[in-house]
């Protein structure tokens, strides 16, 4: 008690920093960094027997030799053209969307319309892409009636391509574009689209000047919630996408499940892994590109105004 | 005062464009409802070249949508809007000889103070680079912010975004310029500073300033006019002095400064107005049309009661006083302020120049009294207390 009373009331309250922030680094160090860690390290080994998933007593670079194959690297290079194609229609789908429900809806209906977006979400990743196996089946339902009504002359062709997996992934992945994009554009005052219309622009350069500039965080977001989970997904195209439609997810999967040669699995997702990491540092330093080349211009048409040239 | 040059060459420049009603505003029974509500009813306005007008009234009362169909934010129901001789109710805001500075100054926060005001300049054609720089810096000279060119309107004060907002909007040279409340963000003491430089400003450059506040003293200190509105409806319109000595109606007469009303009715011939407790004389005989005792409310401005200690000699010396004790006493800079409890049950408020008179006590028996001359008469309909959605 006595000692209690000495130290003053706020330095016993006081929390040391970090913390409060202790308990998401356990998380991310046990859940993400351990076996990211782990992984690498099985990726640096190899399958020594039948029934043995992976050994590292001998440390070698043979997997991601035998990862870069031909079936790979197809498959690989499929995968990134889905992911790369697959964003980009999230993001052109998903803009005007969500401009349209930031700025257009009236604010007590945007709730509506969010939980619409919401709805597929509730339901099972799995499930929701089987419905679209249904729907797009040559014998199914929405084939057979469009057949009847005169607007196809043949049943739907395009289950188990890529386009049917590429359909199933913006549909799987828009709603992670959509909530960051809104967000980003609600935020974004009203009054400022209105000042640069008073200043004499019209709603395209309105928006190409002060609307997405401003909204260019939610797009980051946007991008990599989509693009991120995209790439390594492999439900969508197992359910969607047969022999032709494959992606690198499933090549992944099949060495950890069936194959069970965990070291080769490893490589592979490595690899995954590091492109996916270059895609995006690659994308970064394009817009950072694009945006120094857009504004430097105007930059250096008024550079060196506050020095007092004006006089 | 090296700068004068340039700020000369601002306002020469404006008029240059001027001619053929260049800068004029007028608005022909204009009417705009939301959602079945009226809030601008059969508006006639008209605006002079070159005219400081203030829109002035509580919130609600339409002031900043007829600013805002002037801006072309809102389209008119009804009704026809010019601008420096045109018809533009049908123009959108960029197609407008107007600029409008934001009650929130609407900055761009990803571009320097020096790109939002070339903002205006780089969407028109035909402004070849070195103008728009040689302007820029023209306008920001003119708001004294030539310093703060290459800083972003975050790392700003409050009354600096303000300039940075101003010379944004003015630097497009606009015909007419609109002001949607932008003081009221400022703190008193900068507000009254901005208050001086806007006027300032305004007379140097010659621009029509449309200007919307629900600040009556802001109205009075800077306007060529003020339009007083209530409910959608211009209730008065004339100069500051006009509004202020000879107010039309009973909500003009509340609603600029602070008056003392009282309830009652004409007697005499229109020559006098009974109220409890006493008689009020006004200066001319009150002609209001209706059978008998017509019921009246009488106003007069705390600074024209006088406070004695002594009953006031006279002829009549028992109109236009009323017998009382001092309830309040309070200092509102270079006048007293004493809140009167009449005898007859009124509260009276008597503003008095601190220096002319010795301070009465609290409790201290006193007579209040005013000349005829000081006293208005309305209709008693409207009730100026609760000036909001009352009917006439």
């Amino acid at each position: 008690m006595t000692s209690d009373r000495r130290v003053p009331r706020a330095a016993r309250r006081a929390v040391p920093p970090g913390l409060l922030a202790t308990p998401a680094l356990a998380w991310l160090a046990l859940f993400f960094v351990a076996p990211v860690g782990l992984v690498f390290w099985y990726s640096l080994g190899r399958k020594p027997g039948l029934y043995q998933t992976h050994a590292n007593d001998v440390l070698t670079l043979d997997r991601y030799r035998e990862a870069l194959g031909d079936t790979f690297l197809t498959s690989f290079s499929g995968t990134l053209r889905i992911g790369v194609t697959g964003t980009a229609l999230c993001l052109a789908i998903g803009l005007p969307f969500a401009y349209w429900l930031a700025v257009k809806v009236r604010p007590h209906r945007r709730f509506v319309v969010l939980a619409l977006v919401l709805v597929p979400f509730w339901t099972n990743f799995l499930i929701r892409t089987i419905g679209w196996q249904v729907v797009l089946s040559p014998e199914g339902f929405a084939s057979r009636a469009m057949q009847s009504l005169g607007l196809i002359d043949a049943p739907f062709s395009m289950l188990f391509t890529r386009g049917a997996v590429l359909l199933g992934v913006v549909y799987n992945y828009l709603p992670m574009m959509i909530l960051p994009l809104y967000v980003a554009l609600d935020r974004i005052d009203g009054s400022l689209r209105e000042a640069s219309n008073d200043l004499g622009a019209n709603r395209w350069r309105t928006a190409l000047q002060v609307t997405l500039p401003l909204a260019r965080p939610g797009i980051a977001a946007g991008l990599l919630l989509v693009f991120i989970p995209l790439m390594g997904d492999y439900v969508t195209a197992a359910v969607l996408g047969g022999a032709r439609g494959n992606m690198v997810g499933q090549l992944v999967a099949s060495q950890f499940q069936q194959a069970q040669n965990w070291a080769l699995g490893s490589a592979m997702a490595v690899v995954l892994i590091v492109v996916i990491a270059l895609t995006i540092l690659a994308t970064a330093a394009a817009g950072a590109v694009c945006t120094w080349l857009l504004t430097h211009r105007r930059r250096r048409e008024l550079a060196g105004i506050a020095e007092g040239s004006a006089a | 005062m090296s700068s004068s040059p340039t700020r000369n060459a601002v306002a020469s420049g404006r008029r240059a464009d001027a001619g053929d009603g260049k800068g004029s505003v007028e608005l022909r029974s204009v009417s705009k409802s939301f959602g079945g509500v009226t809030v601008v009813k059969d508006l006639d306005l008209s605006v002079n070249p070159g005219e400081f007008l203030s829109l002035l009234g509580p919130s609600g009362c339409g002031k900043t949508t007829t600013l805002r169909m002037l801006a072309g934010f809102e389209q008119p129901d009804s009704g026809e809007v010019l601008i420096s001789g045109a018809a533009v109710q049908h123009l959108p805001p960029h197609k407008r000889d107007v600029n409008t500075v934001f009650q929130s100054y609407a900055l761009f926060p990803h571009m320097t103070v020096a790109a939002n005001i070339a903002y205006g300049l780089r969407q028109r054609r035909g402004i070849d680079r070195a103008e728009i720089r040689s302007r820029v810096a023209e306008a920001l000279d003119m708001v004294q912010m030539t310093r703060f060119a290459d800083r972003k309107p975050n790392r700003l004060s409050g009354g600096q975004q303000q300039r940075v907002a101003l010379a944004r909007a003015l630097v497009n040279r606009p015909g007419v310029l609109l002001l949607d409340e932008p003081l009221a963000a400022l703190d008193r003491k900068l507000r009254e500073d901005m208050q001086v430089e806007l006027k300032l400003l305004q007379s140097r450059l010659g621009t029509t300033f449309v200007f919307v506040t629900h600040d009556q003293e802001e109205a009075l200190s800077m306007s060529d006019r003020v339009a007083v509105m209530l409910d959608g409806r211009i209730e008065q319109i004339a100069d500051p002095y006009t509004v202020y000595e000879r107010p039309a109606t009973a909500f003009v007469a509340g609603f600029i400064g602070q008056q003392n009303f009282f309830d009652g009715t004409v007697a005499d011939a229109g020559r006098a107005i009974e109220i409890d407790g006493g008689t009020v004389l006004p200066a001319e005989p009150v002609t209001i049309h209706g059978s008998g005792a017509a019921a009246v409310r009488v106003a007069v401005r705390p600074e024209a009661v006088t406070v004695a200690e002594a009953a006031p000699a006279g002829p009549d010396g028992s109109a236009n006083a009323l017998p009382g004790a001092v309830a309040a006493v309070s200092l509102l800079g270079d006048v007293l302020q004493y809140v009167v409890h009449a005898d007859a049950g009124h509260e009276l408020l008597a503003r008095v120049p601190r220096r002319q008179a010795g301070r009465l006590a609290e409790g201290a028996r006193v007579w209040c009294s005013w000349a005829p001359s000081d006293v208005h008469v309305f209709p008693a309909e409207v009730t100026p207390r609760a000036p909001i959605g009352s009917a006439k």
